[in-house]
């Protein structure tokens, strides 16, 4: 075949160019440790990435709702406890205010022993978390409990999207916890029949008057069990969501991520050849016979 | 019997002969690396004088090494070639416009989205978590107009293009029937028409990676070219083309005839840079122009039909997130935050109802499991699989154009080479040329200086 000057150049220029353009994308490869840079590089990759970076969002959304619906969670079942307690205390009273030795005026002092174990108990039951008022189901604003023990909340649920098949309720129930309006105790309404009953130093009432504060505490109780158990499922899911996260993240690097030795080693060969290649071609553009003449 | 002026004749008639053959092989060399030079070889022969034997020598003239054959098919290499590697510059620019490597696509934007709505069923009656929609929204909002508003300008500069290529072809066109008027004339006062040729080649070869072109020799010895199948120059006369659009908005080519008016010849379109245009404009473009639409127009929908059933902090339901038409056309250009909530944080419906606002997230739960619903392409996908998919036949079609261009430019460079191997210069051919012609040359000159003593003697010899 007749080999001219011309064909030369090309060679050497096609043959540069095509070495050079795989050596810079071996370095980029090798610099970022990124090896799906472009859609194209891995189409299939790409696609499973675009998937799991919404799979990783979504993730990261469900932990951030996790952590920042716990705190409040955390809040009411510490409320519901002190709730407890006050409740046991106003047991106490009302079996100190059964003894049938006590007169009117130690009666009248336990009353307001009462009355302040309610005022105390109306403050616990309208405590205010993140989000507004714990208690009263969605009337976040609303103080849930007037004064006199009235019940201005709902019994909504507060749901939130946690990784379960269906939405979570993540609040505790003002309704439940302390009103006969989900069908259980009013348990003002008990402390007051309770304060009544000793302000007017009436023992048959006062001994009535216990089986209700009984049962209030007893709903109280249920209710302190029933966040915790929500708590226990907002960290099961926590585990959940974080291996997922790790899960993802391990994939995400399989598909998009250079191996390094393997990325480092391809640069030094492509560099290598890129070298050789260069002194080649030197060698070749000197070939020219006329040089000689 | 020959005499020595005889001698001396042949001597002339070899010095020019031979100094022709140098001039030939410098002009070689001077256009070693000229774009489309065809290299020369001078044609000698043997001239009788007369009736006399031992004739001289004469140079008759050039003779152009060329090989139709293989012309024709640098013409169409270079047209496929150009074809696959103009696509590919568009293909290129669209799947930077998809490249979510960097969390700024529209992917992310896309995913933002939802994890707002996650985020606003964890905290439905905070300010700033509400801002945050509207935040997220805006920015979907964003990416989705400048993804659509580029691909859109994308579709207008090709438009342009394909313009600017019909008429640069045109142009040529034009260019090589003047050539060709030229040649006839030159070949007509009997002058060397060589470098004419070497250029109506070199427009055609340049022709050729415009759009598919073919030439051809017809009857009358004229060279007749053929441009996406019609003839564009026939002899001396050229025709031209003209550029359209079909009412679906795709490009139409246009053969203009003599008469005014012009017959479609678009579906005969098959290289050089203007097929590449088109079918990076009116298919891969308008491929993914489509699905970007149908997936914003999804999504928005979606989220539209399930927040107007929420209520609003204000109390307020109804109310859509975004601003949508009745189809996908163009959805991603003229998505728009909605002005029922636009700059009013309170109004994005965390609630379901009137009664559980503020604090209900019912509606911000159902929002956010939208991510999860099969909402996209026919509702048969996620909104995260179909960009997902998006994402995979950019990236799928791009590589396959990217191996075409490689596979065509390699083709390209061996009919090249075939033809370079044919018609180019080679400079150590010439330099043994340039010795031999110098040689011959030099010996030529010895021969009228042998005559010339010979003659001396003759005359000495007498003059005695």
């Amino acid at each position: 075949m007749r080999v001219t000057e011309q064909m030369r150049y090309d060679s050497v220029t096609s043959n540069l160019s095509q070495l050079s353009s795989r050596q810079a994308k071996a370095a980029q490869e090798a610099q970022t440790g990124v090896r799906v840079n472009l859609p194209s590089d891995d189409p299939i990759a790409a696609a499973q990435l675009a998937r799991l970076s919404a799979s990783q969002s979504q993730v990261t959304a469900r932990r951030s709702t996790i952590n920042a619906v716990r705190g409040d969670a955390e809040l009411a079942e510490s409320s519901l406890q002190q709730a407890s307690d006050l409740m046991a205390s106003a047991k106490e009273l009302a079996m100190q205010g059964g003894n049938g030795s006590l007169g009117a005026n130690e009666r009248a002092t336990l009353a307001a022993q009462v009355k302040d174990i309610r005022d105390q108990l109306i403050g616990i039951a309208n405590t205010k978390g993140s989000s507004g008022y714990l208690f009263g189901g969605s009337a976040t604003e609303t103080k849930p409990f007037s004064t006199s023990g009235a019940f201005n909340g709902n019994d909504d649920a507060h749901v939130v999207d946690i990784g379960n098949s269906t939405p979570s309720a993540v609040n505790a129930s003002g309704a439940k916890a302390f009103t006969a309006a989900a069908g259980g105790r009013d348990v003002f309404g008990d402390l007051d029949a309770l304060y009544n009953a000793l302000s007017s130093n009436d023992p048959t009432a006062i001994a009535t008057s216990l089986d209700g504060i009984d049962q209030s505490r007893t709903q109280i109780t249920n209710s302190q069990a029933a966040i915790g158990i929500t708590l226990n499922k907002l960290d099961a899911s926590d585990s959940v969501q974080s291996a997922l996260d790790l899960q993802n993240s391990k994939t995400m690097a399989d598909v998009g991520a250079a191996d390094p030795a393997k990325a480092y080693s391809t640069l030094m060969q492509l560099n290598n050849a890129l070298q050789q290649s260069v002194s080649v071609s030197k060698s070749i553009l000197d070939l020219a016979a006329f040089k000689q003449f | 019997m020959a005499g020595l002026s005889q001698l001396l004749n042949v001597a002339r008639d070899a010095l020019t002969a031979q100094s022709y053959g140098l001039n030939v092989t410098g002009q070689n060399i001077a256009n070693a690396s000229t774009p489309g030079y065809v290299r020369r070889v001078a044609v000698l022969e043997t001239q009788n004088l007369g009736t006399q034997s031992g004739g001289g020598v004469r140079a008759v003239g050039l003779q152009r090494i060329t090989n139709d054959f293989i012309e024709r098919r640098e013409n169409q290499a270079t047209g496929t070639s150009s074809a696959a590697s103009t696509r590919d510059q568009t293909l290129a620019s669209i799947e930077a416009l998809f490249n979510d490597g960097a969390g700024t696509g529209l992917g992310s934007a896309l995913n933002d989205v939802f994890a707002s709505f996650s985020a606003l069923a964890a905290n439905p009656n905070d300010t700033t978590t509400r801002a945050n929609v509207l935040a997220a929204a805006g920015a979907f909002v964003d990416r989705a107009n400048a993804t659509g508003n580029t691909l859109a300008q994308t579709q207008i500069d090709l438009k342009q293009q394909a313009q600017d290529t019909v008429d640069q072809v045109n142009q040529r066109a034009q260019e090589i029937a003047k050539l060709d008027m030229q040649i006839a004339q030159a070949s007509m006062q009997g002058d060397d028409a060589s470098d004419l040729k070497d250029q109506r080649t070199q427009k055609i070869l340049n022709m050729s990676g415009l759009i598919n072109t073919h030439t051809f020799t017809d009857g009358n010895g004229n060279t007749v070219v053929q441009v996406a199948g019609t003839t564009i120059v026939d002899g001396q006369h050229a025709g031209s083309l003209s550029l359209d659009l079909h009412a679906d908005g795709s490009i139409k080519l246009l053969a203009n005839q003599s008469g005014g008016g012009g017959s479609e010849i678009t579906q005969f379109l098959t290289g050089g840079k203007l097929a590449g245009i088109k079918e990076a404009r009116d298919k891969d473009l308008f491929d993914v122009s489509q699905k970007l639409n149908a997936l914003v127009f999804d999504v928005a929908s979606a989220v539209n039909t399930q927040h107007a059933l929420g209520v609003g902090a204000d109390g307020g339901s109804g109310r859509n997130v975004f601003d949508i038409g009745a189809t996908s056309t163009n959805a991603a250009r003229d998505l728009r935050v909605s002005v029922d909530v636009f700059d009013h944080p309170e109004r994005i419906a965390a609630a379901s109802s009137v009664f559980s606002t503020p604090g209900g997230s019912d509606n911000a739960v159902a929002l956010s499991k939208i991510f999860e619903t099969q909402i996209a392409v026919g509702n048969s996908k996620t909104a995260a699989q179909a960009y997902g998919d998006l994402i995979g036949s950019i990236g799928s079609t791009r590589a396959n154009s990217q191996r075409d261009v490689e596979t065509q430019s390699a083709i390209l460079s061996q009919v090249q080479s075939m033809h370079q191997s044919e018609s180019g210069v080679s400079l150590d051919e010439e330099m043994v040329n340039l010795t031999k012609f110098q040689n011959a040359y030099q010996a030529a000159s010895k021969m009228i200086s042998v005559a010339d003593q010979l003659m001396q003697t003759l005359l000495n010899t007498v003059g005695r």
